[in-house]
């Protein structure tokens, strides 16, 4: 076993802690959504009936966007894009790590060029994003320091990962995957072994990294928050089932 | 009462409901008039504002987060993607960006940033702020620019309710001492009179009985509107507006017909002769609940079997969505109406079984035209099925009307635009943004007069037919419109 350099070390202490907040902040906030009463009934109807009715309502915005292909058929498509991209990403990342070996399935190319497409699609819909921040007289208005933020972030990641395709050659990219692995393995093992050197591979995991620990103070915990969002989740049933919250105080006297 | 402004802006109507291009500030010139001094303290509310108001209201603030789940997710999940920015008849009547819904809750979110986040360390670059005297003024004057009517939740894609943000904001006002006029003295009638327009029981009984005297000689008929009767089976709480105001006391007559023609007995109560809940408007629970609750204790007194509420928006959403909550359960009704009953429903159940009849042809003069609340359409249901606030309205007029047009597809239904007045907005100082709110609306309007000759334009809520009412003629069309659907039936009703 070669002994850990200090990159690797400097590397570990950092995902650790990123890992940590995310996984503090996330819980936490989910503690707050989870535990604040709501006083009274407020689904915004038409609205569901019946309490599987109501998670159908929820899943339909969660996996189609329903109400803002409703509003902005523009918007909609791009941040559709986006975040079908964003998730097929994250997803065959993590199943790279479970098919990467020796030797590789003969479909891994393919693997590779599906992620590809997605990233490219990823990068694209995000700048479209961006211009629209930028040119719509009404978004530009609303625009906040934090939301080109996260969207430049995010666009700055999709090019690192891209780059390390189209800017290493195929060796360079085969040592960086193959020291990857155990790397990744090691976290949860705590069985160490350096990470790969490689700068634009370390540019990546940085700015990973950096956005794994800015989501729980940012407006990404949309991906949390939607499912406690009164007016989507409550069910349309005040005759049938008395909604009652004895806690509920009067705040404003 | 405001001094009636000499000239008010009224934009030109061409049909189109076109996006406009932004204009900060332009309506921050209308603002409401602050509340009195009885008026708050009869509400529970400190009389103005005070030495550490600024301490008080982060407090509330603060409280308000920690126990409404809506303002506490909403406060942090907008990602500004701007799906709300032109779906607000304020705004698309105004041009004012702080009437774009995400702008008018970044004026609360800012100081929530500022207070209760990290973000708050990074002031300017977070976008975060104090809560000034400043920003105090500019959440008096755009939090009364919203009239809770949830368009802007029906778009959002996370479903955020800039109602929910309003209430809270006008709750944080009003627990320092900052309110609004209008609301706060028509809340402070209903604990007075039992009404919003402050008329004491002998004057109802009068009316009532003028309101007999003209079915009579309409129809030669003795229709009797009871009041304050015990043991009957119907108790009905109709917006107060129904006593008084034109073209309201029309469905007023409608109901006391299908009552008498149906045989059932009811009767309307002084002490709960108020539909309306003003409390809502305020997001003040403890309002809201005092003003339910007289309905409630009225029905346990008068020993009634059942609570029909009259055409009124907002005092559907409370009696249906919130009765239950606040004054529930209500064991002593009869099992089969455990919760109040909307009067189109009520009405439409007696035609369908044949207890009442219509002849359409009285209302052949007539081509109609439906507008959906939004308190009805967005915030509440009748009958029972889903999307049952669209259909038993609709089914109602066709029943009594043989023309019958749609307004324009978009703009109906869950889709609605706010009449330009709900949320405590119906109140004189802010005409013009009265007028502008309801500009969206009346280009549809124009476009049905146009297009397909409509001149009843069919209402079930007390403030959509008062601000359409004062609305119309200043737009150029007639005043005389304007109509509940139970002015319909009537017309129509055979008796």
């Amino acid at each position: 076993m070669t002994p850990l350099n200090l990159t690797t070390a400097f590397y570990l202490l950092f995902t650790y802690t990123v890992g940590l907040i995310f996984a503090v902040g996330v819980i936490l906030r989910i503690y707050q959504y989870a535990t604040t009463p709501q006083p009274v009934n407020i689904p915004l109807t038409p609205a569901p009936l019946t309490r599987g009715g109501a998670l159908a309502r929820i899943l339909g915005e969660v996996f189609f966007f329903k109400s803002l292909f409703k509003s902005n058929k523009a918007t909609w498509l791009f941040g559709y894009a986006f975040h079908i991209s964003f998730f097929l990403l994250i997803f065959m990342h993590f199943l790279r790590h479970f098919i990467y070996a020796n030797p590789l399935p003969w479909w891994y190319n393919i693997f590779v060029d599906i992620g590809i497409i997605c990233g490219i699609i990823m990068v694209l819909s995000l700048l479209f994003l961006l211009l629209r921040r930028v040119v719509v007289e009404r978004i530009k208005f609303i625009s906040l320091f934090q939301d080109y933020l996260i969207l430049i972030l995010l666009m700055l990641i999709g090019l690192a990962g891209l780059s390390l395709n189209y800017v290493l050659t195929p060796a360079a990219l085969t040592v960086v995957d193959n020291s990857l692995d155990p790397y990744m393995n090691g976290l949860l093992t705590f069985q160490f072994t350096n990470i790969p050197a490689n700068p634009l591979f370390l540019i990546h995991y940085t700015l990973v990294m950096l956005l794994v620990a800015y989501i729980p103070f940012s407006k990404v915990m949309h991906f949390i928050g939607i499912f406690f969002s009164p007016t989507r989740v409550m069910v349309d049933n005040p005759v049938e089932e008395r909604y009652y919250r004895p806690g509920a105080k009067d705040l404003s006297i | 009462m405001a001094k009636p402004k000499e000239k008010y802006k009224v934009p030109v109507l061409d049909g189109n409901i076109n996006i406009p291009r932004i204009v900060p500030g332009a309506s921050a010139y209308e603002h409401m008039i602050e509340a009195q001094k009885d008026d708050m303290e009869a509400l529970g509310f400190p009389s103005k504002l005070q030495d550490g108001w600024k301490e008080k209201a982060i407090g509330v603030f603060k409280e308000i987060l920690d126990n409404n789940k809506a303002l506490r997710d909403y406060m942090d999940i907008c990602v500004r993607c701007g799906a709300c920015t032109d779906k607000c008849q304020f705004f698309l009547g105004t041009s004012d960006p702080n009437n774009m819904p995400v702008q008018r809750q970044e004026l609360m979110r800012k100081v929530y940033r500022y207070y209760f986040t990290p973000a708050g360390f990074f002031k300017n670059l977070s976008n975060s702020q104090e809560l000034t005297e400043e920003v105090l003024k500019d959440w008096f004057t755009y939090f009364y620019q919203c009239s809770e009517c949830r368009r802007c939740s029906l778009y959002c894609p996370y479903g955020i309710d800039t109602a929910e943000v309003t209430m809270a904001a006008r709750q944080i006002m009003d627990s320092i001492g900052l309110g609004q006029k209008y609301a706060t003295e028509v809340i402070h009638k209903v604990f007075k009179t039992g009404n919003n327009i402050g008329i004491p029981a002998p004057a109802l009984r009068n009316t009532l009985d003028d309101l007999e005297e003209e079915i009579k000689d309409e129809t030669g008929k003795d229709v009797k509107i009871p009041m304050d009767v015990e043991g009957v089976d119907v108790l009905l709480v109709p917006p107060s507006a129904d006593f008084f105001a034109m073209p309201h006391m029309e469905s007023l007559k409608g109901y006391a017909k299908v009552f008498h023609k149906a045989g059932i007995s009811y009767t309307v109560s002084s002490y709960a002769s108020e539909a309306g809940n003003f409390g809502m408007f305020l997001g003040s629970y403890k309002n809201m609940k005092e003003i339910n609750k007289r309905i409630w204790d009225e029905a346990r007194r008068l020993k009634v079997k059942r609570v029909i509420v009259g055409e009124c928006g907002h005092a559907w959403r409370a009696a249906y969505q919130y009765s239950n909550t606040m004054n529930g359960p209500f064991d002593f009704l009869d099992s089969k109406y455990k919760s109040p009953t909307h009067i189109c429903d009520f009405t439409l159940d007696l035609i369908n079984k044949g207890a009442i009849r219509l002849d359409k042809s009285a209302n052949d003069d007539k081509v109609v035209t439906f507008h959906d609340s939004c308190n009805v359409a967005r915030g509440s249901r009748m009958g029972d099925y889903r999307g049952g606030q669209f259909e038993i309205p609709r089914q109602l007029i066709k029943a009594a009307a043989n023309h019958f047009v749609e307004l324009r597809e978009g703009t109906t239904r869950e889709s609605t635009f706010c009449c330009g007045a709900g949320g405590g907005l119906l109140t004189e100082e802010v005409m013009n943004i009265r007028i502008a709110g309801s500009m969206p609306r009346m280009q549809t309007v124009k476009e049905a007069v146009d297009n397909h000759k409509v001149n009843f334009y069919a209402l079930i809520c007390a403030i959509c037919k008062t601000q359409f009412s004062k609305i119309f003629p200043t737009y150029g069309f007639d005043a005389e419109m304007v109509g509940g659907i139970h002015q319909l039936v009537s017309n129509a009703i055979i008796l």
